[in-house]
This record gives C-alpha cells, sequence and structure tokens, in this order.
C-alpha cells in the first residue's frame, strides 16, 4: 500500500478480497485457450465430412446460449419470471427483417437496429411489468408473447407477410464468398456475439447492479432497506437482457433468410427454460452448458420424435423439483474437489489465548 | 347497436364470464391455500375433457357416464402431481421457483401424451344437455345455461364448504397460517393435497363442460389457463369472490368487444385492460393483502 500510496497521482484503492472478487479467478489462459481453439476450430472441422453440419449446429449453439444467458440474467439471477424471451427474440427478429426487406438495407446495417429496438421493446413492457412480483410478472409477460404473436400474425402485411411471417429476409454476404468459406465467416460473426454477450454478463453478474439485483431476489425488503432502487435496478437488468435476445433474433433472421411466427410456438420457450434449469439457474455458465446439452441430445432425440417433448417436460419437471440447482453447481463441485487448486486455509489465529476465544464465544 | 348485437354480447359475455370463473376457481384456490401458481392448470383442464372422451369414444358411454369420470381422472391427475412434484419442495427456500418450472414441464408433458396416445386433430365432446333455443335472435343452447348454472352452483358449493365444513375451515387454517395450523393438529400436508385435488376436479368439469363448444386438442388447456389467470389476478389472488365478480366483468368486457369490434381485439383489449387494472389497482378489484387470504 505505501508503495502506491507514494506515487502522487496514484489513488490508493483497498486491497480485494480474493474471495469476494470472483471475476479475479478467471484464469486468462483458460479464456485465451477457449478463445483460439474457437477461432481454430471451423478450419479442422471443415476436414472432416459432417464439418459443415457441426459448424451450423455450433452457430445454433452461439446463439440459443446468448439467449439463454440473457433469460438467465433475469430469470436466475434477477428471480423475475418474465416469458417475453421469446417475444423479445421476435422483436429483435422482426425489426432486421422489415427493414432489410421492405427498405432494402444491408442486413449488416439492419441488424444494429433488432438490439436497440428489442431493449425500447423491453422497457415499455417493463415499465408497467417489473413493479410487481411473481405472478403478476409471468401473467403479464406470458400476454405480452400472446399479443406480440396475434400482432404479427394479423399485423400489416409488412410486419404478417400474410401470416405466416416473413419468408425472404436478404441473408448475411460477404462480398462473393460462398460455400464453406461463408459457412465460417458466419460462424465467426456467431462466435463474436457469443463473445460480447458472454463478457458483458459475466461483467453484468458481478458488478454493483448484479448483486443488487440478486440481493433484492433473494431478500427484497433488506435490500430495498439498502438503498437498493428495486425498480431501476430491474429495469436497466431487462434492457440488457433484452438488447443481446434482440441481437440473437436478428442474427437468426438473417441467417434463415426469414422468421416465421412459430418462433412463438410453446415448444420453443421450454427448450430455453430447459436450457437454464437443467444446466443451473442462476449460475454463469449453466444456460451456456444447457444449450449444449439441449442441442447436442437433440440431434439424437430426432430418432424418438414426439416422445420428446414428453420426456423434456418430465426431465424439466424432475430436475426443479429433485435437483433445483442444475449440472453446472454439481461439476463445479467435483471439479473443487478432485482437480481444482487447494483452496487457501481458513484464517487461523493460533496465538489467540483460548480464554478469548472462549470468551466470543459466550459473548456471540 | 341493435337489441340482437346487446343480447348476442350480453348472452356471451355471461357465458365466458361463468367458464372463467369456472377456471379461475381452482387456481384461486390453489394460490390462496399453498401459495402454488399452478401453470399445469390448463394440463389438468385437458386430461379430464380426454377422459371424458375416451369414455365417449371408445366405451360408448353416455356423456352423463363420462363426465363423472373426466372429473375423477383429472382430480386424480392432480392429486399425483401433488406428491410427486410439489411435495417434495414444500416449505423448501426454492418453493417458487421449482413449482413453477415443474408445473410449466408437467403441462407440456401432457400436451406430448395426448398428441402420442389421441392425435393433434380437434375432438367433439358431446354436449351434456343438447338443443337450443332463440331469443331476440340470439342462440341460446342449454348447454351454455348448464355451463353457466353450474358455474354460480360450484362457487357457492366452494363457499359453503369453505366456511362450514371441517375439512373447509382447515383449508382457510392453513391458508392463512400454517404453522399455527399444524400446532393445532391439522394435517397440512394432506390438506395441501385435498386442496389440489378439488382444484383438479374443478379444471376436469370445466374440461368436460367446455369442450363441446371450444373443442379438444392437446394445446386447447393454454387459452382457457391464461384467461383464467387474468380473471384470478384481476379478481385479487387467492379471492374466491373477485374470481367470480372478476370472471363475469371481463367476459362481458370481451363479449363486448368482440360484438362491436371484430374478433381480433377480443384478446388485445382484455390484455390492455388487465395491464391498465394492475396499474391502478396492483392487488386486484378485491384487492385483499398479504395477510387474510380465501
Amino acid at each position: 500500500m505505501s508503495v502506491r500510496a507514494a506515487a502522487p497521482t496514484a489513488i490508493a484503492r483497498p486491497a480485494v478480497d480474493q474471495a469476494a472478487a470472483p471475476w479475479r479467478r478467471v484464469s486468462l489462459i483458460a479464456v485465451a485457450g477457449t478463445v483460439l481453439a474457437g477461432i481454430a476450430l471451423p478450419w479442422v472441422l471443415t476436414r472432416l465430412d459432417i464439418g459443415d453440419y457441426l459448424i451450423t449446429l455450433l452457430i445454433l449453439f452461439f446463439m440459443q446460449a446468448v439467449v439463454a444467458q440473457s433469460w438467465n440474467l433475469i430469470m436466475g439471477y434477477g428471480g423475475i419470471y418474465s416469458f417475453a424471451q421469446v417475444a423479445l427474440f421476435a422483436v429483435g427478429g422482426w425489426t432486421t427483417a422489415v427493414l432489410a426487406s421492405s427498405l432494402g438495407w444491408n442486413p449488416f446495417v439492419a441488424i444494429l437496429f433488432s438490439p436497440v429496438i428489442a431493449m425500447i421493446a423491453a422497457i415499455g413492457i417493463g415499465l408497467p411489468t417489473l413493479r410487481l412480483r411473481g405472478v403478476y410478472v409471468v401473467l403479464l409477460t406470458l400476454a405480452f408473447h400472446e399479443l406480440a404473436r396475434v400482432f404479427t400474425v394479423t399485423g400489416p402485411r409488412f410486419i404478417s407477410g400474410g401470416g405466416y411471417g416473413l419468408v425472404s429476409v436478404p441473408t448475411f454476404q460477404f462480398g462473393d464468398v460462398i460455400g464453406e468459406r461463408r459457412t465460417i465467416y458466419l460462424y465467426y460473426l456467431a462466435m463474436v456475439i457469443f463473445a460480447i454477450a458472454s463478457f458483458v454478463i459475466w461483467r453484468v453478474i458481478h458488478s454493483p447492479l448484479g448483486v443488487a439485483v440478486t440481493a433484492l431476489r433473494d431478500s427484497e425488503t433488506y435490500a430495498v432497506s439498502r438503498g437498493i432502487n428495486q425498480f431501476r435496478v430491474r429495469l436497466i437488468l431487462f434492457a440488457i437482457s433484452a438488447f443481446f435476445t434482440g441481437l440473437a433474433g436478428g442474427y437468426m433472421t438473417h441467417y434463415n433468410g426469414g422468421i416465421s411466427t412459430s418462433v412463438f410456438d410453446f415448444p420453443r420457450l421450454i427448450d430455453l427454460l430447459a436450457m437454464i434449469v437443467i444446466g443451473g439457474w442462476g449460475t454463469f455458465a449453466g444456460p451456456i452448458l444447457g444449450a449444449g446439452i439441449i442441442i447436442g441430445l437433440d440431434q439424437y432425440l430426432v430418432a424418438i420424435g414426439d416422445y420428446r417433448a414428453l420426456f423434456e417436460g418430465l426431465i424439466l419437471a424432475g430436475i426443479a423439483v429433485f435437483a433445483p440447482q442444475g449440472l453446472w453447481p454439481l461439476i463445479r463441485k467435483t471439479y473443487d474437489k478432485y482437480l481444482g487448486p487447494e483452496p487457501p486455509p481458513p484464517p487461523v489465529q493460533a496465538d489467540q489465548p483460548i480464554a478469548a476465544a472462549g470468551a466470543a464465544d459466550g459473548g456471540g | 347497436m341493435h337489441d340482437t348485437q346487446i343480447v348476442q354480447a350480453v348472452w356471451g359475455g355471461v357465458l365466458f364470464g361463468s367458464v372463467y370463473g369456472l377456471m379461475a376457481l381452482g387456481l384461486t384456490l390453489v394460490w390462496g391455500a399453498v401459495r402454488l401458481l399452478n401453470l399445469a392448470h390448463g394440463a389438468i383442464f385437458v386430461v379430464g375433457a380426454y377422459a371424458a372422451y375416451w369414455v365417449v369414444s371408445s366405451l360408448h358411454q353416455p356423456i352423463l357416464v363420462a363426465l363423472p369420470v373426466g372429473v375423477a381422472a383429472a382430480a386424480a391427475f392432480a392429486y399425483v402431481m401433488h406428491l410427486v412434484f410439489i411435495r417434495p419442495v414444500l416449505g423448501k427456500p426454492g418453493f417458487d421457483n421449482s413449482t413453477l418450472v415443474a408445473t410449466v414441464g408437467i403441462s407440456i408433458s401432457v400436451s406430448a401424451a395426448a398428441l402420442l396416445i389421441f392425435n393433434p386433430e380437434y375432438k367433439v365432446v358431446p354436449p351434456v344437455l343438447s338443443g337450443s333455443t332463440i331469443v331476440a335472435g340470439v342462440q341460446i343452447t342449454y348447454q351454455g345455461l348448464l355451463v353457466i348454472v353450474t358455474s354460480l352452483a360450484l362457487f357457492a358449493i366452494v363457499y359453503l364448504f369453505l366456511t362450514y365444513t371441517r375439512h373447509g375451515m382447515a383449508i382457510r387454517a392453513v391458508s392463512q397460517q400454517m404453522e399455527a395450523a399444524s400446532l393445532m393438529s391439522i394435517p397440512v400436508v394432506q390438506t395441501y393435497g385435498l386442496v389440489i385435488a378439488i382444484s383438479g376436479a374443478l379444471a376436469g368439469l370445466a374440461g368436460v363442460l367446455l369442450s363441446p363448444s371450444f373443442f379438444l386438442n392437446p394445446q386447447s388447456g393454454f387459452n382457457p389457463m391464461i384467461q383464467a389467470l387474468i380473471v384470478t389476478i384481476f379478481g385479487g389472488l387467492g379471492s374466491i369472490r373477485g374470481a367470480l365478480v372478476a370472471g363475469f366483468v371481463l367476459g362481458v368486457f370481451e363479449s363486448f368487444v368482440e360484438v362491436f369490434y371484430g374478433v381480433a381485439w377480443a384478446q388485445p383489449g382484455v390484455f390492455i385492460l388487465i395491464i391498465v387494472m394492475l396499474i391502478v389497482r396492483p392487488n386486484g378489484l378485491f384487492g385483499i393483502g398479504e395477510v387474510k387470504r380465501l
């Protein structure tokens, strides 16, 4: 401390307690390794026969993970039971679809408006909704979901496209690049969106905002009494969540070359919910893990067809009741137990007289 | 405004209102007593309706036999749901999260199972009473009249049950002060099971009575459940009187919007009404606070 204080311009900061600052525990090597692996992966995969298919799966994974993470941010961390996530995804998708197909904008420009409009929509929903609690939020957000669905089916023609959605939206074009190389570029674009979203959500979770919202979830009365403006905190969190959801919606629209009203189908919502619940509700890595599991399993579950929804529902209910923490905390615990670094020993004051300790116990 | 239109709107409104009330009654009962937001209520509705349909179409029994079977099946389903998914988390810290997700999961499984056992086609359950009469140019079906009468009667029965019988008093005691009730040797967990089974029976009855007019497919529980949620919240969560009044208010409102502005505006109109309502009176029409319930 004294060394830093000696420098005239430096501000003396208190030493950060490592245990209380989880964002400091991330190893830079691991992050850099993951990013490099992500960059190198498509070049390896294209050598395989099914490489193209795997890359498209990864793109799907990135986007679903972004939406699941955003939803987890408000549902898991915020404790706000919003079911408007798919509707916000659709708002993002429709924004860029209308701009690109009706006004003929370049997809790369049009997509920049999806997160913004989704955020505005989220603030519009949030203003009446977020002052309320639990059940009321469920109802109003479901109502918004339903209203958005009805509007996209019966709305004006440039939005509804005659009741089925917009089917001829321009796709992303990277100059003249086609085929395999275009898929790789699309992959990079998805990866960048995923990386930015993950980083921002990670920072938000560990920022004062994230701590405030978690405090509100765990004990509203106490958090409010400590001076947290619950409405404002929740609204900001909701807007951040909508931003990335809308961006993912915009990407998927241009990736698929259209958006149909079937995005509002209930199973889509359930898939996302399953990602959060199976991966781990209210954990950072949970939704990412869940997205990987659901998308990975989906390829095998195609074989059982209609039984898929049956099992998905039962698994969802089973995990929610019997293992409400999800898989991620389990993995984390196992890792810490067998492979993780030794945790620092608890501070022990050896020279403390036993009598004093006894007195402290008695006093407590 | 023609007389016909007004009669049409009022008839439709009262019919919808009693339907919504019937669904909302079960929902509000469970919320009031167990503090459980049962998002599987629509699934229970579907279970009752399909059970009745199965009895009629496969066993060739009259609808009067199928009706109690449907109600019993729905009640049994709700009770099993309580045993398997609600009971293990009762009183645990994550009760809200767990039950919310679990009931969503159950409703998905039920509609998937209905899709597998039956098929996605719309089924027709025969009405209990057939025939109709014409009043001022509007067709009044006897089934509709039956639904209205049944709904009102059930509200009365549930009210009397809660007020005067031992089990009813146990339910009220548990909903007001769970710990005190358990100290008075009221079996809390069994009482919860009873409430959920009653609520299931009400949903099943609604399913059997409504399927003739709304048709039946694996997804058809969803809309009535959303409407019931709206009614429940409009009337004040946990309030039985509120569910009755709100059912009729919303039903008549929706029906008038439908008759005078077109079907497309009916649901958005209701949603806008509820949003305004929640801003003005966040606790609902009969806003009972957090303390006094049922």
